[in-house]
């Protein structure tokens, strides 16, 4: 097994840096999922590493090997784009074939390769048809068998659920998900989505601006999020500026952490919707209520959550906020009630601003 | 359709179908009327000619004074016109054929490699729609008298000409069957797959652009097989069906029948020309082609 190693990658297109410096080390046998807005340089990247661009600077190993010159048709490399990109003159069982019968492999082998790949990407019985009598779906899952033909040591994937609807992107994405981890292949994943990044990648690294902010595991990112840009753009997340006093920032009442460091004046503080307490309307129990009160302006039924949407009082002015609850436990919260908000000063990450 | 609906809607709303029915009727009868006018004005040439190349006189009288066979007789075995028919397939053939060769890899190249060259290469297909045949004949002519004086009046010589006006037709049916078939991206992709330029021209993008190389073909061989400007000043010792048939409207001797066997030639000319459609149409079924330069050169202004 291969990893991918990438060392200073740069690229501009004029005066736009599409990639600044990028260094990235994918392990043999992980998924890298490569996550931001698009412009972040992600799509770029991948296309380096494919050979379909050519970095201004720096250098794309493969399995230590250094790739940065090699043409694309030369890398060890299995692509899936975002159109699926199936040759509308082949059928799919051709199509599978297509990386195999390019490389001359003999008649038999490629026979045998593609009716274990029919059967790995469960298309077995469409492999007579053409890319346009079959579905979407389909369509991906034969691109991903295309892919993997040739035995590729890294498998790139360009928005591969993107073009398709929501229930069939959940489930492809867990398909991707079992044939890599079943051919034990090295990864590199690119998606704007969040949640299909935590739900897919053994790795996710962070881009903005054509360079990686942060690089961890999904429940890292997902908890502690390196930089200001990674915490706005990682789960739907609080974010309340607020003033800096005696080196602290704080709403009185909800939470109170040390001010980080270089802060000046202000800092922006961020955490998560469901780590907002809500202590219900009426202190029924007898128990004097603690946090900042805060006012319900609006109450959302998701499903399995409520959110609630908060403005807060502490005198110096209001807060707005989102706290999401089991819907169990909001039932009996209305709109216009009056609660207490607080936020375990562990689950609050501040930046300077 | 509007009829079908009509006849299959519940009775409550049984006059209002029926009024919508009789309006289908008038529309579907209009169509008719304009379609069927179309149809004669396209037609009437046409059947005239036929009528003419089996008539033994037509002059005075609506129809002619008696039929016979002899003018296709005549025509069919005589060797000058089979010479000049034969010269005439051969040389829009050729022309076709370099056409195909020359324009298919020019315009995948300036797709998918270098982008930057397709202002140069739709400029260069535009010209010759720009500028008249005979002014493009008679610059060709001065270029290969000082070029090449051997090559002028050559059979050759009129092949490279007829290639050089042809060749737009080609360019922008293949340039437009390539966008249609989003060529870029399927050539990134079989890049992907492993396959060697080569590989991709013959293996992806032929097969995916044969509509637009068979409009592209018919194009360019009916521009070189009724081409008569560059033929009179290129090809002068040439016999091709234009010349031909301008020296028999020129002869003026219809007693010998000279008329007759012109309207044999153009029924020839024209039966070619529309079996060659129909392959053309039967290749097509079911598929968009985009002929017309609109369609590349729209696509030109954003991607550049």
């Amino acid at each position: 097994m291969s990893g991918v190693s990438l060392v200073g990658v740069s690229k501009s297109y004029g005066s736009v840096k599409a990639l600044d410096h990028v260094s990235i080390d994918v392990c043999p046998g992980e998924l890298l999922a490569l996550l931001g807005p698009s412009g972040c340089g992600k799509t770029t990247l991948l296309r380096c590493v494919a050979g379909l661009e050519r970095p201004d600077k720096g250098n794309v190993e493969i399995g230590q090997r250094d790739m940065t010159l090699v043409p694309t048709r030369d890398r060890p490399i299995g692509m899936v784009f975002q159109s699926y990109a199936l040759f509308p003159n082949l059928t799919v069982r051709k199509n599978i074939s297509f990386p195999l019968e390019v490389r001359r492999r003999p008649r038999k082998e490629i026979d045998e390769r593609v009716d274990e790949l029919l059967d790995l990407v469960r298309l077995s019985e469409q492999a007579e048809r053409y890319p346009k009598q079959i579905s979407g779906g389909q369509a991906q899952r034969c691109a991903l068998g295309r892919a993997l033909a040739a035995n590729p040591e890294v498998l790139l994937l360009d928005e591969p659920l993107s073009a398709l609807d929501a229930l069939v992107r959940g489930r492809l994405r867990d398909e991707i998900r079992r044939i890599q981890q079943r051919v034990g292949i090295t990864a590199i994943y690119v998606t704007h989505d969040q949640s299909e990044a935590m739900a897919i990648a053994d790795r996710v690294a962070v881009m903005n601006h054509g360079r990686v902010e942060q690089i961890a595991r999904p429940d890292e990112i997902y908890d502690m999020p390196a930089t200001q840009f990674a915490a706005t753009f990682v789960g739907s997340r609080n974010a309340v500026e607020l003033d800096v006093r005696n080196g602290r920032v704080a709403i009185p009442g909800a939470f109170d952490i040390p001010a980080p460091e270089g802060t000046g004046s202000r800092a922006i503080a961020f955490f998560r919707p469901e780590d907002v307490r809500v202590s219900g309307p009426a202190t029924s129990n007898g128990r004097e209520a603690v946090g900042m009160p805060a006012r319900v302006e609006l109450k959302v039924f998701l499903g399995s959550t409520t959110r609630l949407h908060l403005v807060g009082q502490n005198g110096a002015g209001p807060i707005s906020l989102y706290s999401d609850l089991p819907s169990h436990s909001a039932r009996e919260i209305d709109e216009g009630a009056l609660v207490h908000v607080e936020i375990d000063p562990a689950l609050v990450q501040a930046f300077p601003l | 359709m509007a009829v079908d609906a009509a006849t299959s809607r519940p009775p409550a709303t049984e006059l209002l179908g029926a009024r919508r029915a009789g309006e289908a009727t008038l529309s579907r009868v209009a169509k008719s009327l304009f379609f069927g006018a179309a149809l004669f004005y396209l037609c009437v040439p046409m059947v005239a000619v036929l009528i003419y190349s089996f008539s033994t006189r037509w002059t005075a009288n609506v129809l002619p004074d008696g039929y016979t066979l002899e003018w296709w007789q005549q025509t069919l075995s005589n060797p000058r016109i089979q010479s000049a028919f034969s010269t005439s397939v051969m040389l829009a053939t050729l022309t076709a054929i370099i056409d195909i060769a020359v324009v298919v890899p020019a315009a995948y190249w300036s797709r998918v490699r270098n982008p930057h060259i397709r202002p140069v290469v739709e400029l260069a297909a535009a010209i010759p729609f720009a500028l008249p045949y005979i002014v493009i004949a008679f610059g060709l002519m001065q270029f290969s008298g000082i070029a090449a004086p051997q090559y002028q009046g050559t059979f050759a010589l009129l092949v490279a000409g007829h290639a050089a006006i042809a060749f737009p037709f080609v360019y922008w049916a293949v340039d437009g069957a390539m966008a249609a078939a989003g060529i870029e991206r399927l050539s990134e992709t079989a890049e992907a797959c492993g396959a060697s330029p080569f590989q991709i021209v013959r293996r992806i993008v032929i097969p995916n652009i044969s509509p637009g190389l068979v409009t592209g073909g018919l194009l360019s061989f009916a521009a070189s097989f009724g081409e008569f400007a560059m033929a009179q000043i290129i090809g002068r010792s040439l016999d091709t069906v234009p010349l031909w048939s301008a020296e028999m409207i020129r002869s003026y001797s219809d007693t010998a029948g000279s008329y007759n066997r012109l309207a044999v030639v153009t029924l020839l000319t024209f039966l070619l020309l529309f079996a060659l459609s129909a392959v053309v149409v039967y290749w097509n079924r079911g598929q968009t082609v985009r002929l017309l330069p609109g369609a590349g050169a729209a696509r030109t202004g954003d991607g550049r």
